[in-house]
């Protein structure tokens, strides 16, 4: 007898509690990103991450120690291919100082220099914490709105584009990054100074659509952001000219109005550490 | 009240390692799934209805740190926890493999449930072979840290237990 009325007692108990996850998805569905239980979320995440940047800093060597276990042999297989590429390397960067020294002029005289320069103004931050789960691609870093980060604003490492912030508290803030699949960027290719749009796939590379399918598209070619500013109208989310990755694959399709590529990410996203936000870049200054 | 204390804690240290130490741990494109270890073990030791507010509370806690719909793991976990703690009554076998198999099945079951849920939502944004490759994975690693886990998780469970007589 005693045993029935319990597991009674638990049927009710699980209907509740899915009762409760039912209405929570769907008031939080309804109401995206500004309703009460958005900014619950942001508190939660205001409270929990000084927790995770301790523990980070603590078991950041030792997780790095594991994967790097693991990863041993492709590690090994890589720093072979490096050191062959060393050498061809090496003959090349004789042949490329004179050109470099003759770049530098070409872009002093079309003020290059100074529409990326100075006046981009970045705060660094420290990784501390990853997605938490396996469908999404995003990072917390440990500066927030107290700083001046804002939703919104462009996230760069010193290999090339992480993503843009999404979410920001008082000391940490998430950043959604461009292998995410929600994420979109457009990019250019810096040979054939053709534009295209680069949405993210995941694990797998960046998927760039749009671009023209009557330009030669070279392997390894670079992709940067394409910024573009009409003034006072739109402006891009990120600044121009910042690397997102090389050209890995070229999908030829004869009958299709635009070509595929895919993008290898010139970020190595599973051991960032450092990143810098792009705080404001007012070109008008 | 003891238990209450304990199940926060225990839920906030797997956040935690879930977002610092496991997210560092991700081999071949997948991650530990420490909710769903955390629910189906506490589902096996302490019968359906803890293994549901386990699964609730962990779920909850989870959803808050998402960008997402907040709620489906949420459903996900309430509803695997009260599964396996019926499908525990069930079984008599005293075998220590038990909890490795049920917690192998039951996250594998759940994480592919959690997808169902978010495509129905219009929120899956990755490719079905995707979802059950790191379902079939996540699956493994949990069963792998079963053997680690859940000694601890039943420890702890026994020693917050209210000194009780007999039941019935």
């Amino acid at each position: 007898m005693a045993l029935r009325t319990r597991a009674r007692s638990t049927r009710l108990l699980v209907v509740a509690l899915v009762s409760i996850s039912l209405v929570t998805i769907t008031v939080d569905y309804r109401e995206g990103n500004e309703g009460p239980l958005a900014s619950l979320g942001d508190a939660a995440l205001a409270v929990i991450s000084p927790l995770q940047e301790v523990v980070s800093k603590v078991t950041h060597p030792i997780g790095n120690f594991f994967s790097t276990l693991v990863r041993l042999p492709s590690i090994r297989h890589e720093r072979d291919v490096l050191r062959e590429r060393a050498d061809a390397l090496e003959t090349q960067l004789a042949e490329g100082r004179a050109d470099q020294a003759r770049l530098a002029e070409l872009e002093a005289l079309f003020g290059l220099q100074e529409s990326l320069g100075n006046r981009i103004e970045t705060t660094a931050a420290q990784v501390i914490a990853n997605g938490v789960s396996n469908f999404e691609w995003t990072i917390t870093i440990d500066k927030g709105s107290s700083v001046g980060i804002s939703v919104g604003m462009p996230v760069v490492s010193s290999a090339g584009l992480v993503g843009h912030v999404v979410r920001v508290g008082t000391s940490s803030s998430v950043v959604q990054l461009i292998i995410d699949p929600d994420s979109s960027v457009a990019g250019r290719l810096d040979v054939s100074r053709q534009t295209g749009l680069l949405s993210g796939s995941g694990p797998s590379d960046l998927q760039m659509s749009l671009v023209d399918p009557t330009v030669d598209v070279a392997p390894d070619e670079h992709v940067v952001t394409a910024g573009y500013r009409i003034a006072g109208v739109a402006e891009s989310l990120y600044p121009p000219n910042i690397l997102i990755g090389t050209v890995s694959r070229v999908l030829d399709e004869d009958s299709a109005t635009e070509k595929l590529l895919t993008v290898r990410p010139a970020v190595d996203f599973s051991s960032l550490s450092l990143v810098l936000v792009v705080l404001s870049r007012d070109a008008r200054g | 009240m003891r238990r209450v204390l304990l199940l926060s804690a225990v839920i906030l240290t797997a956040l935690i390692l879930q977002t610092t130490v496991f997210s560092e741990v991700n081999l071949l494109g997948a991650k530990p799934e420490l909710m769903y270890l955390l629910t189906i073990c506490f589902a096996v030791l302490e019968g359906p209805s803890s293994g549901a507010i386990t699964g609730f509370a962990g779920g909850m806690a989870q959803d808050f740190m998402l960008d997402a719909p907040k709620g489906i793991t949420a459903l996900t976990l309430t509803l695997l926890g009260y599964a396996i703690g019926m499908a525990r009554q069930y079984i008599v076998s005293p075998s220590p493999v038990l909890p490795v198999l049920l917690v192998a099945g039951g996250t594998f079951a759940g994480i592919v449930f959690y997808g169902i849920v978010s495509f129905l939502l219009g929120q899956l944004s990755v490719g079905w072979l995707y979802l059950f490759r790191v379902a079939l994975l996540s699956a493994v690693y949990n069963a792998i840290l079963t053997p680690l886990v859940f000694p601890l998780l039943r420890r702890a469970a026994e020693g917050s237990r209210s000194r009780r007589v007999a039941r019935w």
